[in-house]
């Protein structure tokens, strides 16, 4: 809560204000059901015309006032929860993009959305209106008690009695509609997965005729939900009819005992008419305790899941006094690299004892079987993960005593499954490099085979792509990430299985297109097709987290390992398709 | 070329409507909702009779205090005004049991009947067809289903039903105040005309800034979820700085928007309250000049400062229940949108769902007779296919990525129509299949093992209720009992998203066993070409040949070893059968596959051919 309070006190000039304003507000809010009193105990007592006027004028003057002050308070306290809400997901954003992949691993999507989305908003509901509440009530209770105590004692207290009997409903109330709404929001939650993942996995329903199955699964939880929606309805539905019920007692006190002393003479009729308008003023911050009891719980929950994400250290970060080196040549090295997976619950390391050199200009290529650890090697080299044993150098220094931002702009990758923003291509393409002319994106797409398909689209590079690259296909989305990477001019270029989604002649034609653009740079292609990189300087062949072979397509062919095995496997695979 | 057409063809399907086109009532669409209200319509009418019960125990209130004025108060008498008090404290609570009934029926109608539409939706999607999820993102049809609906619900907890409520109310109070004192009402009601000149201003400036608002929060939410799940991209080009610039600018425009319509929201609050207040200036001027020529009583006048209190509240009020409606209509105009989606493949008659099991499990025929088929205009990608399987058979498809054979699958259970030509199932053509029994009839193990979150057991059966032994059994027949049975909980094993638990092989194994329980007369088989250790790759070709024992199969084959095995080898090329047969007789023809095969035995260790790890049964691997 440390934290909150540090926003707080940023914007505390404009809560001082607006606090002052309430003040105010309230003060003229509370002087009207006064005015009345006078106003009808001067008609009663037959005072004459001049005084009723005079009291109706003041009465106008002050609802105008009251009109303009009290849209100035409420605005800014309302505002000032909004700016605070605003600060608050910046904050929140730039810890998310430090925050690396083992973070990442263990969050779902959803999960951080409802952060970022739902709990901030919760802080701010407790920091706008709940503060604008948290200052009324009191205020209003003063003004309200103090007032109808000058009135009249004994007919106050009288009136105040089942006033505690309404704090202790509320309390309890607040309680038990907290719990059921948490139930009704977990049962949204598990339907939405449930419907997430059927959708995902139609094709096996449909093919196993388990539509019915499904449907019935899905019947179950949206009657649970319904069962709990009706539960929290029940609850939340009886709080206001019990609330008004129990003032409802005030009001009868009010005008049974009122009335009798109205009749004794010790009252005015005015003043029964106060009492009354008081006790109307005083329901609806009664009411709003309850409500701002939630507001207030819920908040500090949220707060607290905000803290726990704000308080992850980002694990993958600039080592202090981090300088760059003044030239990236390309040297790529590894270093007896081992790495285990932070969250993977099997102690097997996926990498073990991995080493190799890549000189400058060099075209390494990792091949190995589905798991075998290839594309672990290129999230290490960009330390998307740091190693958990033995080091990885560029240009002979270790990764980590490089800015990353140095390291990244180092080395591009272009990864197995293609990311794409729902903007343009161009956008997309222009991802890292924005400040690109129009021709160089053109040119670093032609490098990446793509060129001509979206000059093929009406809209060319103008093209929105939509969610994930939704309008394109498999490998016009690999192309396009194939281009921003080229686009972003690294000096290590890692193609981590990046054209699986083209056949093979395509991808031939494509990386032979780019060994252009590979001229002067170092390259790490991790392919499952052999036949794509047999002109490689180098073939590692990794297998289980290790490497287990290396060397150039002729000479692994000839010690007839895996290598030899797996291109077999492949040779038919590719004889088919030159049929 | 492809992107071109997905993109007119999205453009044409998804012409949306803004929220400004959709009413805040639309018979069309209310006349939809009323079909799920229908069922529980008893209820409703309950609900409804409970509006008018409510509205008079809100008017009775300012009278009885009229009453306990002018009647009891004036005249001294106590126990008149006992009466009253009580009489004004019933009216109070039956205010609210009324509320909390209408309230609580309302809420059940609007839980049931969403529960039974929110299932419908759920039901019709399974039904929709592969090219609809290529246009729509998963993640829009979950809202469709969950956070829509729910905005309907808003519309009967805080909007259709409360104005109406409101609206009687409103015209009651007119009545009455009209009843009581016709000159006073017209005083007391002076200020109305202005209110509602100023509130229409308001609900229309705050609708223009409402919809800026949800804009904005909708472009912020859609740059955050794409912004998160692509925040490893972000990060391997070092872009978080621009992409936090472009977060910080959505942020602030969202909050721009909120400024605004705080200040319209605190602007009209006030300007209600001022009003409310100046109508009681008004009434106790006015009514005061009545009272002191005596032409009034003092409860009158009381009387009416708390209806003009009541009256005052509804209309403050209106603008954001309009705005719930609108939602709710907007909502429900997406809900329904996708319910009219009609899939393309609608079930055949012929063949009935009631088809005995028994005569499902037989073994079955497959027959293809020039069949022809596109995705897309005329890029045709079968062509004048014909071929069949017998009862008991296997057939092997040979051909390269993209010759046609993952489509074939498809023609065959239908997930997508012929262009010309005909499939048959057993004689029947599929598209006279009743779709149920047609894929109850056809087994299918795919590339791609897709794991659902629950048990090993549950992924086996699927959620139906196969006997525990028929799992077990089914697991034993294809080795998957060996890992199964070595994880912690063995069937009870729960599996994680997306399955990360299980190793590629292992997961193959088990849809497997899944295929197995499912025990269908036809088994569709598109084999795995991910490489997998040695030892898991025996397992799953011993497996497999159990899988297609007695069983009429069709397989699309990666292995020598599974084509070498097949009855029947069916080579396709670029969408057309080029030659089919068995591999002798294949063999001897001299055509495509032979030359495939005698390439194969060259290029290295001929598939028990003597190859130095001969009892591996890895050597049969190409």
């Amino acid at each position: 809560m440390r934290r909150l309070f540090a926003y707080v006190r940023r914007y505390r000039a404009r809560y001082a204000l607006g606090g002052v304003c309430l003040v105010l507000t309230a003060s003229l809010a509370m002087s009207v059901p006064l005015l009345l009193k006078y106003a009808i105990d001067a008609i009663a007592a037959d005072q004459g015309l001049d005084r009723v006027g005079l009291i109706a004028a003041a009465i106008i003057a002050i609802a105008l006032v009251q009109g303009v002050v009290r849209t100035f308070s409420r605005s800014l306290v309302f505002n000032v929860g909004r700016d605070i809400e605003t600060d608050l997901r910046n904050d929140l954003f730039a810890h998310l993009e430090r925050l690396g992949q083992r973070f990442y691993q263990s969050q779902r999507t959803g999960d951080l959305m409802s952060r970022v989305i739902n709990d901030v908003t919760a802080v701010r509901m407790m920091l706008g209106p709940g503060i604008l509440n948290l200052v009324n009530t009191p205020l209003y209770y003063v003004y309200g008690v103090g007032i109808m105590l000058s009135l009249d004692v004994r007919l106050t207290l009288v009136a105040l009695l089942p006033y505690p009997v309404i704090l202790w409903i509320v309390k309890r109330f607040s309680r038990r509609i907290m719990e059921h709404t948490l139930r009704v929001q977990e049962g949204l939650a598990q339907m939405s997965s449930r419907v997430q993942e059927n959708l995902t996995g139609l094709h096996v329903v449909r093919a196993y005729a388990a539509e019915e199955e499904q449907a019935a699964a899905f019947g179950a939880l949206n009657r649970t939900f319904c069962e709990h929606s009706l539960d929290l309805a029940r609850v939340r539905g009886q709080l206001v009819p019990v609330m008004r019920t129990a003032s409802g007692l005030g009001t009868l006190v009010v005008l049974w005992y009122g009335g009798t002393r109205v009749i004794a003479g010790v009252l005015s009729v005015g003043d029964l008419v106060a009492f009354l308008a008081y006790l109307n003023l005083l329901a609806w911050p009664t009411m709003a305790l309850g409500w701002m009891i939630s507001v207030l719980q819920r908040g500090r929950a949220a707060m607290h899941r905000l803290e726990h994400v704000l308080d992850t250290r980002p694990d993958i970060v600039d080592a202090d006094g981090a300088d760059p080196l003044p030239v990236v040549a390309g040297h790529v090295e590894f270093d007896r690299v081992e790495f285990r997976f932070p969250h993977a619950g099997n102690e097997r390391p996926v990498l073990c004892d991995v080493s190799f050199t890549i000189e400058p200009g060099e075209k390494l290529a990792l091949v190995g079987r589905t798991g075998s650890g290839k594309s672990t090697i290129a999230a290490l080299l960009t330390r998307l993960f740091d190693v958990s044993g033995g080091a990885i150098r560029l240009d002979g220094r270790d990764i980590r005593t490089l800015p990353l931002a140095q390291l990244r702009g180092a080395v591009g990758v272009v990864p197995q499954d293609p990311f794409l923003f729902s903007t343009t291509l161009e956008e997309n393409i222009r991802f890292a490099a924005h400040d690109s002319t129009e021709a160089e994106v053109q040119e670093a797409a032609a490098a990446a085979g793509i060129a001509r398909d979206i000059e093929s689209f009406p809209d060319g590079y103008r093209t929105q792509v939509g969610e994930r690259g939704i309008m394109l296909s498999g490998g016009q989305k690999q192309r396009t990430t194939l281009a921003r990477a080229i686009l972003a001019d690294p000096k290590v270029l890692v193609l981590d299985d990046s054209l699986s989604s083209v056949d093979a002649r395509t991808e031939r034609e494509i990386l032979t297109s780019l060994e252009r653009v590979l001229h002067g740079r170092t390259s790490i292609v991790i392919t499952h097709r052999i036949s794509t990189i047999q002109d490689a300087d180098r073939i590692a062949v990794v297998d289980d987290g290790r490497i287990v072979e290396i060397g150039d397509h002729h000479s692994l062919l000839a010690r007839n390992g895996i290598y030899t095995e797996l291109f077999r496997q492949q040779r038919l695979e590719e004889e088919l398709a030159a049929l | 070329m492809k992107a071109t057409t997905v993109i007119a063809h999205d453009r044409a399907a998804v012409a949306p409507r803004t929220q400004d086109q959709v009413g805040a009532y639309d018979a069309r669409l209310v006349r939809r909702l009323w079909r799920y209200v229908q069922p529980y319509r008893f209820e409703f009418a309950l609900g409804c009779a409970c509006l008018p019960l409510t509205s008079a125990f809100v008017l009775a209130q300012p009278y009885i205090l009229k009453l306990a004025i002018d009647r009891y108060v004036a005249a001294s008498d106590t126990t008149g005004l006992a009466w009253t008090a009580l009489a004004y404290t019933i009216a109070v609570a039956g205010e609210f049991l009324f509320l909390y009934l209408q309230y609580l029926l309302t809420m059940r109608v609007a839980q049931k009947s969403l529960a039974d539409l929110r299932e419908d939706v759920f039901r019709h999607v399974q039904t929709l067809d592969s090219a609809y999820f290529d246009r729509h993102p998963v993640g829009s049809l979950v809202t469709r289903m969950t956070t829509d609906i729910d905005v309907i619900n808003e519309m009967f907890a805080a909007g259709g039903m409360t104005i109406l409520m409101d609206i009687v109310t409103l015209l009651g109070i007119v009545a009455i105040m009209v009843a009581i004192d016709f000159e006073l009402a017209v005083v007391s009601l002076a200020l109305l005309p202005v209110m509602v000149v100023a509130i229409n201003f308001f609900r229309i400036k705050a609708r223009g800034s409402y919809r800026l608002i949800r804009e904005r929060l909708a472009r912020l939410n859609g740059f955050l979820q794409e912004a998160i799940s692509g925040m490893a991209v972000t990060q391997l080009f070092a872009q978080e700085p621009a992409q936090f610039e472009r977060f910080r600018r959505l942020n602030d425009a969202h909050n721009q928007a909120n400024h605004k319509s705080n200040f319209y929201e605190a602007a009209l609050f006030s300007f209600v309250e001022t009003m409310s207040a100046i109508s009681v200036a008004l009434i106790v001027w006015y009514g005061g000049y009545q009272i002191l020529g005596a032409a009034l009583a003092l409860g009158t006048l009381v009387a009416f400062i708390e209806y003009v209190h009541k009256l005052f509240i509804p209309i403050r009020d209106f603008s954001s229940k309009y705005a719930v409606m609108q939602s709710a209509m907007t909502a429900a105009e997406r809900v329904f949108g996708l319910l009219d989606t009609k899939p393309s493949i609608e079930s055949g008659k012929a063949r009935s769902r009631s088809v005995a099991e028994r005569e499902l499990r037989a073994s079955g025929e497959i027959e293809f007779e020039n069949v022809w088929f596109a995705y897309r205009n005329d890029e045709f990608v079968l062509r004048d296919v014909s071929f069949r399987v017998a009862p008991g058979e296997t057939v092997a498809i040979v051909g390269a990525t993209g010759s046609g054979k993952t489509t074939l699958i498809k023609l065959l259970n239908r997930f997508h129509d012929v262009a010309r030509g005909r499939v048959r199932v057993d004689g029947v053509d599929v598209r006279e299949w009743d779709l149920h029994a047609l894929r109850r009839r056809i087994g299918l193990v795919s590339q791609d093992v897709f794991l659902f979150t629950g048990t090993i057991r549950e992924n086996i059966s699927l959620f139906r209720a196969i006997p525990d032994d028929a799992v077990r059994a089914a697991a034993r027949a294809v080795n998957a009992d060996r890992f199964i049975e070595r994880l912690p909980h063995g069937y009870d094993e729960a599996l994680r998203e997306r399955a990360n638990n299980l190793s590629v092989g292992q997961r193959q194994l088990l849809s497997f066993a899944r295929a197995l329980a499912y025990d269908p007369g036809i088994l569709v088989l598109d084999e795995a070409t991910s490489s997998v250790d040695a030892e898991t790759d025996a397992w799953i070709q011993d497996g497999l040949g159990k899988l297609v024992r007695d069983r009429t199969s069709l397989v699309i084959a990666h292995r020598l070893s599974t084509i070498e095995n097949a009855d029947r080898i069916v080579v396709l090329q670029r969408g057309v059968v080029r030659e089919s047969g068995s591999h002798a007789a294949l063999i001897d023809a001299g055509g495509l596959y032979a030359r495939l095969h005698a390439m194969q035995r060259q290029a290295g260790r001929v598939p028990g051919g003597g190859a130095k790890d001969e009892s591996n049964a890895a050597s049969a691997n190409v």
